[in-house]
C-alpha cells in the first residue's frame, strides 16, 4: 500500500513536471514581448518563495539544550498515516476500528470542517515552535489557527484529564531529543484524510530531534488499545522554512467545501 | 530563460518532495480531475478568504445564456507566498480559468491555472491548493 502510494505520488510529480513544462512553453509563446514573465502575478515563481532548506549543525540554547525554535513544515501525517511506517510494517488496526474507518465519509473529516488536526496529524501549513524554560508552544498557522502547549516544568499528567483535541502534554529532554508524552485526547479528530480512528485511550509519545539546522525528525509512538492491537511507531520529518513568518488563517471564514465534499474518506 | 529556470526549480522541488501537498480536504472528495473545464468570463466577485480564496465569473454560452461560476483557489497565504496579491484579480477583469469541476454538479471548479486580464498564465493552487497534478 505504502509503496503504491509512493508510486502514485511520484507519478503525480512527473505529471506536474510535464504540466509545468507545457504551461511554461505556452507562457513563453504568449509573453514573447514580456521578458521576466513568470508563473505568479508578482513574478516570484510558481513555488513558494524563500531560500532552500539550510544546512549546518543544529543550534543550541545558551544552557546547552537543543534549540528547536523556528518556522517548520511537515513533521506528521497529512493524507495517510501509513506514510510514516517503516518498511514492511503495517498499522495494527482492531476490527472495530477498521469498521469505523471504512464507514467514514470525507465530508465528516474534522479538518475539512475547520476543526483541529489533533496529534500527530499536521496540516500542510507552516507552524512555529516557541521554546521557554517552562513551556514549549507549537503555533499552527493552518487548520486550524491554534496552538499546542507542552509543560516543561516537570509536572505530571492530571489523574483524569478532560478529553481535548490536543490532549495534556508534558515534555522532557533525553539528550538531544525532546520527548512529549500526551494523554487526555478526545476521540473526535482523524489521524489523516483516510480516517484512521482512535479512542480516548490514545497515548502518544513524540520524540522530536533536530538532526541539523534545517531538519527535525518526529518519531511518534501511537498507543491506543481501544483502536490498535499494539503500540506502533511512525516517523516524519519537518523542514525549516528560514525567513518565513506565520500568517493569519481563519478556516471558518468561508468554508464552502464541506457542502460539496462527497464519498468515502481517502487520500486525493 | 527565466521562465525555464522557474520551471526547472519548480520541477526539482516537486520531484525532491515527490509527495502531493493538500489543503484541509482531499481534492478528490470535492472535485473530479476527469471533469476538466476551461471557462472564460468576467470576474463578478473576489473572496480573499480562508480556507480558500474564491472568485466568481459570468460565463456566456453561444446562446447568450450567462452562468455564474464559483472558482476555488489556494488559501490566501499560499497565494501570497507565491506572489499573488488580493488585487491580482479585479471585478470586471476578463479571465480564463483551467480547472476541475465539482463532483456534485455545482457550477463550481478548482482553478489550476488562471490567465489574468493582462495575459499572464498563473498557477492558482500549486501548493496547498488541492491541484490534482501538483
Amino acid at each position: 500500500m505504502k509503496k503504491h502510494l509512493v508510486g502514485v505520488a511520484f507519478a503525480l510529480a512527473i505529471l506536474a513536471f510535464i504540466s509545468l513544462v507545457a504551461t511554461s512553453s505556452a507562457q513563453q509563446r504568449s509573453t514573447l514581448n514580456a521578458p521576466g514573465a513568470a508563473t505568479s502575478p508578482a513574478g516570484a515563481g510558481g513555488l513558494q518563495r524563500g531560500p532552500a532548506v539550510p544546512t549546518g549543525p543544529a543550534p543550541r540554547l545558551p544552557d546547552g539544550k537543543p534549540d528547536l525554535s523556528g518556522v517548520w513544515n511537515g513533521g506528521g501525517p497529512v493524507g495517510d498515516l501509513e506514510m510514516g511506517l517503516a518498511k514492511g510494517e503495517t498499522i495494527p488496526l482492531l476490527p472495530a476500528a477498521r469498521k469505523i474507518m471504512e464507514a467514514r465519509q470525507s465530508k465528516d473529516d474534522p479538518e475539512a470542517n475547520c476543526l483541529p488536526t489533533g496529534i500527530p496529524r499536521i496540516a500542510p501549513y507552516p507552524w512555529r515552535i516557541i521554546q521557554t524554560p517552562t513551556h514549549i508552544f507549537f503555533l499552527f498557522e493552518g487548520n486550524i489557527h491554534s496552538y499546542r502547549q507542552i509543560f516543561m516544568d516537570g509536572r505530571k499528567h492530571p489523574e483524569d484529564p478532560d478529553p481535548t483535541w490536543y490532549g495534556h502534554s508534558v515534555g522532557r529532554w533525553e539528550g538531544n531529543t525532546l520527548v512529549i508524552d500526551t494523554v487526555g485526547f478526545n476521540d473526535k479528530f482523524w489521524f489523516d484524510f483516510r480516517g484512521h480512528p482512535h479512542t480516548e485511550k490514545l497515548h502518544t509519545i513524540e520524540r522530536w530531534t533536530r538532526k541539523d539546522l534545517g531538519t527535525m525528525v518526529n518519531e511518534v509512538t501511537i498507543d491506543d488499545p481501544g483502536a490498535y492491537s499494539k503500540p506502533f511507531k511512525l516517523t516524519f520529518t519537518a523542514r525549516l522554512r528560514p525567513g518565513e513568518e506565520l500568517m493569519e488563517y481563519i478556516c471558518q471564514e468561508n468554508n464552502q467545501d464541506v457542502h460539496h465534499i462527497q464519498g468515502p474518506a481517502g487520500v486525493p | 530563460m527565466r521562465a525555464k529556470l522557474v520551471v526547472l526549480v519548480a520541477a526539482i522541488s516537486l520531484l525532491a518532495s515527490a509527495v502531493p501537498v493538500f489543503a484541509h480536504h482531499a481534492f478528490a472528495a470535492e472535485y473530479d480531475a476527469k471533469k476538466a473545464v476551461t471557462l472564460k468570463g468576467k470576474v463578478t466577485q473576489v473572496d480573499w478568504t480562508n480556507p480558500h480564496a474564491r472568485f466568481y465569473i459570468d460565463v456566456t454560452d453561444e446562446k447568450g445564456n450567462v452562468t455564474n461560476w464559483n472558482l476555488e483557489l489556494a488559501s490566501p497565504n499560499v497565494l501570497v507566498r507565491n506572489g499573488w496579491t488580493r488585487k491580482s484579480l479585479g471585478i470586471g477583469d476578463m479571465v480564463t480559468v483551467e480547472g476541475s469541476a465539482a463532483k456534485d454538479g455545482a457550477k463550481m471548479a478548482n482553478a489550476k491555472v488562471v490567465t489574468l486580464a493582462d495575459g499572464r498564465r498563473v498557477f492558482a493552487g500549486l501548493q496547498g491548493g488541492n491541484a490534482p497534478n501538483q
